[in-house]
């Protein structure tokens, strides 16, 4: 059917542009107090006394003590705590929430508030590993046996915030005996379930709305949980309305970000140079807690192979643990990190072996049947080399490389290929998330789709409304979708790995299928609709085999550079992609998420700058931090290209993270071209430009 | 404790308080307006922004004691006219909101822009709206959206 | 307990400062954010505040033959406006943060503000550009170049203001300026440059150049522009390296959390060269 993916306005868009739409600071409540955090200066010690003035009267400490249950915070791996307990582990960890009524007051206490810490030996280095896994494909023994040469390189990544404008923030009152939290935040029943493990408090006395969200990118997905727990406990103790919303210094420190990567890549080749095998080793820094590092592991080592088929692998990879603000979420989920690595890989193998690195790389693109990394299948067409084709032509891409080969233009082209597992990583859809939605038409018979998936942006609202809509056949303006609130919807699931259209979109469908079929006008009618794990989708999580994703999306990204010679400054002059999402569920709204994921990729290859020293964030707002303007934005062209899948709602896979994934790679190889230099390191900066050149 | 008279979305005003408050925390706690934002505090991203006598200003750095005797238009009072219902036609059929909160912001830049150039080349509006940082859009649609507008609100500016 | 007061005449302001200590305030945009605190608390300013922007006295743009006469509060946009400011000058307001900032930040501010990194004060110093400062009972021109003496230090006292910045007329037939940021647009200068030169019959007549950020203040050597003044164009892309010698004794770059010191350095060199080059 064509015509899902022509756009249509989008309901959301009217509030948002009058400064109507409520984000969570938007929200006043009568008697409303406010929260600060006590933080750590030290990046590791233990905490000896806290010394505070008296406080007056309605000014209130919350800390571990108040904790009534756990102080842990549910989330993947649990390890972090809600408040620091005895030791401190990293500058910037939240040792307790001051409350009170006047905010002068209360950043003036905390000014005067000392905290001893005896400071213990730190670790910043890749040492201590507390998540290891590995799999292999094939025999990869073997092909290293056979190897005529080995050939390795590393590659590395930095971090990357995910620097969404809206900062972090809840509104939490007291409500029929519980806690009812408002938040900027992408999981709902992530943070409803890590409140009742803190809290004690029962399923019904925990209530989560999702306020508008200003942006996300996965820094909302377990981070929002941290700080709703310490939230929670301060409003379950003082029982009154209390605000906590992070100013951008607070949240570029202290917040998640994407995980600083280190890959080891070797080749086995053979004589005439082809690829026997693969041994690959990545290590990702987690700072303090693991969280759900050790799902960032995974799917970054499920990446290993990228858009090609490498049939003998022996991959591993390691958590460590550091003492700097802990990793976590952020679009394409070690997927980034690793799709760096195999495409700068693939080049220097070709580049070492004198071939054409695109004439070289097209023997080991992935074709539908071939075995996957972890040797599942790649059970649905590809259409890599149609997509392939059409991007070259899009951006003139073989005459630009034939002229940018010389030395010394200083220009240079480059081109990626990849892919995106859509869905929760492995069994988690069957095993972990179950996810369920609601439909519910009232006597007027408008229908509302209840479901705890969040629109930040990237417009559920919109698609999934179209999709019940055709479905069932009926105007789309008597279809609603209202923000989620536990109270009122079941848990479809975490918005989050590129799953909100084509699972929770799936299942939608399927429920609005069924409410076709049972319609009775007039009547309010309920339906819901459970995920049910596809026949042939089989995962061993221990082993790491079998089908990794129900589905992939792929894409190839060409971006063309245009570096000054007396300043190494990198202009992007254009990028070109082509992409296969299966469908798109409303073109504006995907053109949307290539251009905007583009940017991101643009910027976690170059722009996007951010160390530490000795365990400090050194970028603490959008000063420091460097974001494109509408000035750095490079003109983009892209296409997308139809691939339906089966399982997902009118063929849609997944989109999200698919945009960012290539950015950097293609970026990569295109400063490479231009200087003459080997590029192992994002981001790339004027500055590694001209240390690159004068190194040799 | 200083008055500070100025003029907030055609009605005049005043307001008793600390002249170097945060013109940002005026408006949003004071006056409990929802549109302009913070999203940094640095006069960087530009969530924050007004018109002030037509000219775009970032409040979260404007001291209360410059307002006194300006012209003050929030996205709530721009919201009323009819520049803003081209500009919000165009942003509709670009697709320039996404997450929706830059977009004051964003349409208090254009409005800034065209009211001083009402054709301006690709160039002229990356720079105008310069000082208004976008995470979700990649700029390009909001790039389009202003020329859209510029376009079809030819008269208005 | 600090006092904030706005000055409703230049008169005012003056008495002001003849009574107490003050920090002048013009756009604000430096000081709000130097003094950031927690949303909906008031800047920690830990002095007394004197709001000027109410001063249009101090705004506006007056040309003579001899020299340009720029109201010291009158904002960067405006300047960007006018035909009776140099290119040079505009060149470097252009990309002084974005449009939101123009329409509020200062000449004054800035140069008060003194920051090695200041890119419309590198244009004031390159030019020999000179400030009025009044006080209740004086009045001076002093250098801009003389009246910064370190990173955020002036030699300004308590009692007196900017009332003015008086930008010598110049003809030159080659202008060049260049800032290198994070970004394209509303950036912080790692480095940038300023040049200007008058060549007649492939004579220089007149030689001026500027560097930021790559010392505690910013980079202007007369010496240096009076042994390339009286050089053939020739002669001075020969001797590009001496030139690019005898200026790397004042370019003394930091690492920063912008940038490193030998890109910097690197940098400075380049331009330098480039500059030369376009001759």
């Amino acid at each position: 059917m064509n015509t899902i993916s022509k756009s249509i306005p989008k309901r959301d868009n009217e509030d948002k542009m009058k400064g109507t739409a409520l984000y969570t600071d938007d929200y006043h409540m009568d008697g409303l107090l406010y929260a600060r955090t006590l933080r750590s200066v030290v990046a590791r010690g233990v905490i000896e006394s806290i010394e505070m003035p008296k406080l007056p009267k309605g000014y209130t400490v919350v800390s571990k003590e108040d904790i009534v249950k756990e102080n842990v915070v549910n989330m993947i791996f649990h390890d972090w705590p809600v408040f620091a307990g005895k030791e401190v582990n990293y500058i910037g960890e939240p040792i307790l929430l001051l409350v009170g009524p006047d905010k002068s007051v209360i950043r003036d206490i905390l000014k005067k508030t000392k905290v001893h810490i005896k400071p213990l030996t730190p670790t910043f280095d890749y040492s201590d590993s507390v998540v290891h896994k590995r799999f292999e494909k094939g025999d990869p023994k073997k092909a290293f046996e056979n190897a005529h040469e080995l050939f390795d390189m590393t590659y590395d990544t930095g971090y990357q915030e995910q620097a969404y404008i809206e900062p972090q923030g809840f509104l939490a009152y007291p409500e029929e005996k519980g806690v009812t939290m408002i938040g900027s935040i992408q999981c709902p029943y992530y943070v409803k379930n890590a409140v009742k493990r803190t809290t004690g408090l029962s399923d019904t006395k925990v209530r989560i709305i999702q306020g508008e969200v200003g942006g996300a990118f996965g820094g909302k997905e377990e981070f929002p949980s941290v700080m709703a727990c310490q939230l929670a406990t301060a409003v379950q103790k003082i029982q009154k309305p209390i605000k906590l919303i992070y100013d951008r210094p607070e949240d570029m420190e202290t917040t998640t970000k994407r995980h600083p990567s280190h890959t080891l890549m070797e080749a086995a080749l053979s004589s005439e140079g082809e690829i026997l095998g693969m041994r690959v080793h990545i290590g990702i820094d987690s700072g303090a807690y693991i969280g759900l590092s050790g799902v960032v592991l995974s799917r970054a080592m499920i990446a290993v192979s990228g858009a090609y088929t490498i049939d003998n692998l022996d991959v591993s990879g390691d958590v460590f643990k550091t003492n700097t603000v802990p990793n976590g979420a952020f679009r394409g989920f070690g997927a980034p990190q690793m799709l760096f690595a195999i495409e700068m890989f693939m080049l220097h193998i070709a580049v070492h072996l004198g071939k054409d690195s695109d004439a070289y790389r097209m023997n080991y693109l992935a074709k539908q049947g071939d075995k996957t990394s972890t040797s599942g299948t790649f059970k649905d067409p590809i259409i890599m080399e149609k997509m392939i084709k059409r991007a070259k032509a899009l951006s003139n891409y073989d005459e630009k490389r034939k002229a940018y080969e010389e030395n010394n233009t200083f220009k240079g082209i480059g081109m990626s290929w990849f892919l995106h597992g859509c869905g929760f990583t492995g069994s988690g859809e069957a095993d972990i998330i179950k996810g369920r939605v609601k439909l519910h038409k009232d006597t007027h018979d408008d229908v509302h789709i209840l479901i705890a998936a969040v629109d930040m942006g990237q417009g559920p609202k919109t698609t999934l409304r179209k999709v019940v809509a055709q479905v069932m056949n009926m105007p789309i303006e008597r279809v609603h979708y209202p923000n989620p609130d536990t109270r009122h919807v079941p848990d479809s699931g975490p918005t989050v790995a590129s799953r909100t259209a084509m699972i929770v979109g799936g299942l939608c469908a399927r429920a609005a299928k069924n409410l076709k079929n049972t319609f009775k006008p007039g009547e309010a009618q309920t339906v819901y609709e459970d995920y049910v794990q596809p026949k042939d989708i089989k995962w061993n999580d221990e082993t790491m085999q079998g089908d990794a994703y129900p589905a992939y999306s792929w894409g190839v990204n060409i971006v063309e550079v245009d570096i000054d010679k007396d300043t190494y400054e990198i202009d992007v002059v254009h990028i070109d992609s082509v992409y296969d999402v299966g469908k798109s569920l409303d073109d504006r709204i995907i053109k949307g998420q290539i251009d905007g994921g583009q940017a991101q990729g643009m910027g976690y290859g170059s722009l996007e700058v951010m160390t530490h020293k000795e365990g400090s964030i050194r970028q603490k707002g959008y000063t420091d931090y460097i974001i494109a303007t509408a000035v750095d934005a490079p003109p983009m062209t892209s296409v997308v290209m139809d691939n339906p899948y089966a399982l997902g709602p009118y063929g849609a896979k997944g989109a999200g993270e698919l945009t960012l994934v290539g950015g950097a790679p293609a970026l990569g190889k295109a400063v490479e071209q231009a200087i003459g230099r080997r590029v192992t390191k994002i981001p790339i900066t004027p500055e590694s430009i001209m240390e690159m050149i004068d190194n040799d | 404790m200083t008055k500070i008279h100025f003029t907030l979305n055609g009605e005049k005003t005043t307001i008793n308080t600390d002249p170097s408050r945060r013109f940002l925390d005026i408006l949003r706690n004071d006056l409990k307006l929802s549109g302009p934002k913070e999203g940094c505090g640095e006069g960087e991203c530009g969530a924050c922004a007004v018109l002030m006598n037509g000219d775009i200003v970032n409040t979260c750095i404007l001291p209360a004691a410059n307002v006194s005797g300006k012209d003050i238009i929030t996205i709530e009072g721009f919201s009323k006219t009819k520049q803003f219902t081209a500009i919000k036609n165009a942003f509709e059929e670009e697709g320039g909101v996404q997450c929706g909160f830059c977009t004051p912001g964003m349409i208090i830049a254009t409005q800034s822009l065209l009211s001083k150039n009402p054709h301006p080349s690709d160039e002229a509006i990356r720079i105008g709206l310069s000082g208004n940082l976008c995470r979700c859009t990649g700029y390009d649609m909001i790039i389009k959206s202003v020329k859209r507008a510029a376009k079809e609100g030819d008269g208005l500016w | 307990m600090v006092n904030h007061v706005i000055a409703g005449t230049l008169e005012e302001a003056l008495e002001y400062l003849s009574e107490g200590t003050y920090r002048l305030v013009s756009g604000g945009t430096d000081l709000m954010v130097r003094h950031r605190s927690w949303a909906n608390t008031p800047p920690e300013f830990p002095f007394n505040t004197l709001y000027l922007f109410k001063l249009d006295v101090l705004k506006g743009i007056d040309a003579t033959p001899e020299a340009i006469s720029i109201g010291a509060l009158t904002p960067y946009e405006t300047l960007l406006h006018s035909d009776a400011v140099p290119n040079l000058l505009k060149d470097s307001i252009r990309q002084i943060g974005g449009p939101a900032l123009r329409h509020v930040a200062t000449l004054a501010g800035n140069i008060a503000n003194a920051s090695p990194a200041a890119d419309a004060v590198l244009v004031l110093i390159t030019l020999e550009a000179k400030v009025r400062l009044r006080s209740v009972n004086t009045t001076k021109d002093v250098l801009i170049g003389d009246l910064i003496s370190g990173p955020s230090k002036t030699n300004l006292k308590a009692e007196e203001l900017i009332t003015k910045v008086l930008v010598p007329s110049a003809s030159f037939t080659h202008t060049f300026f260049k800032k290198v940021g994070g970004r394209k647009a509303d950036a912080i200068s790692k480095i940038a440059f300023a040049g200007g030169a008058l060549v007649k019959d492939g004579i220089i007549k007149d030689f001026k150049l500027g560097i930021n950020a790559v010392n505690a203040t910013i980079v202007k050597v007369p010496k240096i522009e009076q042994w390339v003044i009286g050089q053939t164009v020739k002669q001075l892309k020969e001797n590009v390296d001496q030139l690019i010698e005898a200026y790397d004794e004042y370019i003394n770059p930091i690492d920063d959390q912008r940038s490193l010191k030998t890109y910097r350095r690197h940098v400075a060199h380049n331009l330098i060269r480039k500059f030369v080059n376009t001759l």
